[in-house]
């Protein structure tokens, strides 16, 4: 045994470790069963005791793709044409007619839009600046501009997709830029198609609104808390969950004197978990993990009557990060009706400011706009108002003065990044992301279950089949083999959950190929062990020898596979790539369990003098 | 257990006689292409696709004539596992869901008495299906060209162009078998075909460089012998692993083309034509491209230097 300590305590740590990974899906099918099992109350019950346990295990877990569990993929580009259209300025009939060329063109060529525009408007001798930019631009400098202008569109396409995303409430909605200018959207489990498709083309609406007078909010809050401790009271149950979910008994002091945690949570559900902001007592910060939670209060019939008609409760946009990484939203109280649309703004525009080198952005707005703005501005100065894009606050700043002449600058970001992204929401307002649809994929839920159910069986059949066969051809070696081939499995599963990769069809299927892989190359061995033996090799020498003489065939057959894995990977999408992943994945981990893990099994069989192992 | 004992068959010897053999496969199988076709999927041909489940059981006549009215007279209709579950397909284009839309409408007043749900849909712009067609040439390409490099970097030139002879065939016939049994199976084109390609590609591969590796090792071994008897030797040295490892691969392709479900079943069945072409191409035509190539450059072709 001593021999092989070292190798043994390599095979240990890397099943331990796979099990490691493997842990939260296991906990993640668990908690799900359970929940599954459990109506109505319970279940909310269930979910609100859990949250946290819930959220991280199934943020750890291995993924299942669309194909598997449903849901829709959606493909978007930016329509550079449509967007440019929107920029020109002074259009007539021969700007139209020129788009309407251009336009026919795009349909056959593979040309970008502006190099298209550009020489359309070189063969009718017309300068670009007619309608783009200002009159004493040269055409470079204009084509230039119009390849910036959509270069930006696609990033504020990503925000104002992404943003909506979030507040449609889609769990684990993934996000992804595609080459230059296109969008992948994954929405998991979602199959209402025409809500989607208004969630992602519609026109983003950017508003100015102003937050409530803090007292107020704060005097909402409290019966809003008021409401839900007396539902809480009625239903004894909720408390203890809310009790149990805070988890502490610090003493708090309050108006009404001391009292521990579990009766402030009792007392006051509402502000045990929205955390009134002392520097700004109007607005309420929430951990991201109670978000969901107060979400659902909020559209309760009974709290919604005690919130005033004109008032409405707004998240930000991006959590706050406070000390020990934990995340907070913001919850604003702000005036229902907007001071003002987002139309009005032309231009905005992230940079540093010279004097202090602080991050500020500049907000230019019309003739109209700059009216209101000087008037709502003055009449609120020293109060806040909260920019909100699709119901989402992204920045709610403190009006200093009366801002005249339509040029405001907004500072205290953060950083130049912070910046940047309320340049492209204010610019999200005035100036949309035309996007279409180029393709779209959706799978229905019972599809997927049938898929599971399908690929499951079928895997659990080849697999049995498989090891029945080896144990009964190869004998003791067959049953090592077999050892290898679980071992392989359980490898390539944990290193797919390392990786938070995505189990697709395809994926499975390469499962069940890497099954075969691993099989393979202890076929190699064995045949060769028992040449080995025919030639009057001791047993231990033949194993020896065949494990050695294997070797090269074993490698060099691996890796053409694996180079075909390398390429698929590369060109194919989605489900194919999980496919290709798989395969990868599946013949390190075949190498590894197949080639070194057996070594180690036969040295041990083949230790004590006199020992026999069978090949069959 | 053992199903083969020490064999010595002359594979080289009769080499010719399977040559003939595959060329009629593949003849067969070309007219086949020629005549019959093969089904472009909806990820090359772009259009809308949508697989619905009904409730009882339709006749396909039905939902042509409900197709007929809507002017989408020339969609693809086929049944998609059971009865119950009915595939439409249309190069038709339009803005957003359009297409799909008017599709679901048809059926509904078309069956009013047989609700069905969605399966799936897909809709692929006519951009997205060049593409996905030029990629999908592009890694069929890129896989047979980094193969041919890597066999000619491990072992020689002539071996790599034997490999990628073998893979051709393999290719050949089994895209042939796909038009032939299309029908049979719903054996269109789609991404995952393509994926099934580049599989059988890399396992056809495997076994041919086991061969070409057990070649190079005997090579060091018998210096003077004859390739043509260097080959054979080899060939049968390697014959139990090649079959018993083709063996387990064809069991668990079956599995999953008998009870992987509907989706997987054209992956399944391309990759179970593959893994028997590929065993045989391994054997019969690999090795006896190298032995041709030799024969005709006069010169002892050997693996190593």
């Amino acid at each position: 045994m001593r021999k092989y300590r070292t190798k043994l305590i390599v095979i240990a740590a890397a099943v331990l470790l796979a099990l490691y990974f493997l842990y939260p899906t296991y906990k993640d099918y668990t908690l799900h069963s359970q929940m599954k099992s459990l109506r109505g109350a319970d279940s909310v019950q269930f979910v609100e005791k859990n949250e946290q346990e819930i959220r991280e295990n199934r943020a750890k877990r291995i993924k299942l793709g669309l194909d598997l569990q449903g849901g829709m993929r959606v493909v978007l580009e930016v329509n550079v044409l449509k967007l440019i259209e929107g920029l020109g300025k002074n259009k007539d009939e021969v700007f139209t007619r020129i788009m309407n060329d251009v336009r026919e063109e795009t349909k056959r060529s593979e040309e970008s839009p502006v190099i298209i525009i550009r020489r359309k408007f070189e063969q009718e001798q017309i300068r670009m600046s007619r309608y783009f930019g200002s009159l004493r631009d040269d055409n470079d400098k204009v084509a230039g501009m119009l390849e910036d202008e959509a270069k930006k569109a696609i990033d504020r396409a990503i925000e104002i997709v992404g943003n909506r995303v979030d507040q449609y409430g889609v769990s684990e909605p993934s996000i992804q830029k595609l080459g230059g200018s296109r969008i992948n959207v994954e929405l998991p489990g979602v199959s209402k198609e025409a809500e989607v498709r208004q969630l992602l083309q519609g026109t983003a609406l950017l508003e100015f609104k102003l937050l409530k007078d803090p007292e107020i909010a704060y005097r909402v809050m409290e019966s809003v808390d008021r409401t839900l401790a007396a539902t809480a009271a009625a239903d004894s149950s909720d408390t203890s969950a809310v009790a149990a979910a805070t988890g502490d008994t610090t003493k708090i002091t309050t108006p009404e004197g001391e009292m521990n945690a579990e009766q402030f949570a009792k007392k006051h559900p509402f502000f045990t978990v929205a955390l009134v902001n002392p520097q700004y007592p109007g607005e309420a910060m929430v951990a991201e993990e109670n978000r969901e939670k107060i979400r659902r209060w909020l559209e309760r019939a009974d709290v919604v009557r005690t919130i005033p008609d004109d008032m409405q409760f707004v998240w930000s946009a991006k959590p706050r990060i406070l000390e020990g990484g934990k995340k907070f939203f913001t919850l604003f109280p702000v005036k229902a009706t907007p001071e003002l649309t987002g139309g009005v703004i032309v231009n905005a525009r992230a940079t540093l400011d010279p004097g202090f080198n602080q991050p500020i952005v500049t907000m230019e707005m019309n003739s109209d706009g700059a009216r209101d703005w000087a008037r709502i501005t003055g009449a609120n100065i020293n109060k806040r108002i909260a920019i909100v894009l699709d119901n989402a606050v992204f920045s709610a700043p403190v009006v200093r003065g009366k801002i005249t002449g339509g040029s405001s600058q907004i500072e205290g970001m953060d950083n130049l990044e912070e910046a940047r992204l309320l340049e492209i929401v204010l610019k999200a307002g005035a100036l949309p992301a035309p996007v279409d649809i180029i393709e779209q994929r959706s799978v229905g839920p019972s599809l997927g279950e049938d898929s599971i159910r399908n690929g499951i069986f079928s895997s659990v059949l080849a697999t049995l089949l498989t090891i029945l066969f080896m144990a009964v051809y190869y004998r003791t070696g067959g049953l090592v083999a077999n050892v290898a081939v679980v071992f392989c499995l359980l490898f390539l599963m944990a290193v797919l959950a390392a990786f938070q990769g995505t189990l697709t069809l395809p994926g499975i299927a390469g499962i069940i190929l890497t099954l075969a892989v691993a099989v393979d190359a202890n076929v190699l061995i064995y045949e060769r062990i028992r040449e080995e033996q025919a030639t009057g090799k001791t047993l231990r020498a033949a194993i020896d020898a065949g494990y050695e003489k294997a070797f090269t065939a074993i490698f060099d057959s691996n890796l053409t596979t694996f180079i075909s894995g390398v390429i698929l990977f590369q060109f194919g999408s989605g489900p194919i790539q999980g496919f290709a992943l798989t395969l990868m994945i599946g013949i390190v981990a075949s190498m590894f369990s197949a080639i070194f893990i057996t070594r180690v099994i036969f040295n041990m069989l083949t230790d004590r003098p006199g020992a026999t192992v069978s090949f069959g | 257990m053992r199903l083969f004992g020490k064999t010595n068959i002359d594979f080289m010897g009769r080499r010719r006689m399977w040559y003939m053999v595959s060329a009629t496969v593949i003849l067969i199988g070309m007219v086949s292409l020629i005549t019959k076709g093969i089904d472009l999927g909806i990820d090359f041909l772009g259009g809308t696709e949508l697989i619905v489940q009904f409730t009882h059981d339709v006749q396909i006549g039905d939902v042509r004539s409900a197709m007929d009215k809507i002017g989408f007279g020339k969609a693809e209709i086929k049944t998609f596992g059971s009865s119950r579950d009915i595939l439409v397909r249309t190069v038709e284009q339009g803005e957003g869901t359009f297409v799909a839309d008017k599709i679901r409408g048809a059926l509904k007043e078309h069956f009013p008495t047989n609700p069905y749900s969605v399966l799936k849909e897909d809709k692929i712009g006519p951009k997205i299906g060049r593409e996905l067609r030029q990629n999908a040439l592009y890694a069929v390409i890129a896989s047979l060209v980094a193969i041919w490099i890597y066999v000619a970097f491990r072992f020689k030139f002539a071996y790599g162009a034997g490999a990628v002879i073998a893979l051709f065939h393999d290719v050949l016939v089994t895209l042939g078998l796909i038009s032939i049994f299309d029908g049979v199976f719903n054996l269109e084109i789609s991404q995952n075909m393509v994926a099934a390609f580049l599989t059988l590609v890399g396992l056809s591969v495997n076994d041919t460089v086991v061969i070409f590796d057990r070649m190079r090792e005997n090579q060091k071994i018998f210096r003077t012998m004859p390739l043509k008897e260097l080959m054979n030797k080899s060939l049968n040295e390697t014959l139990s692993r090649t079959i018993i490892t083709s063996g387990t691969i064809f069991i668990v392709l079956v599995v999953l083309l008998v009870f992987g479900g509907e989706v997987t079943r054209g992956f399944a069945f391309a990759l179970t034509v593959g893994i028997i072409t590929g065993t045989y191409s391994s054997i019969y035509l690999a090795s006896a491209a190298v032995l041709e190539w030799a024969e005709r450059s006069q010169k002892k072709t050997q693996l190593i230097d």
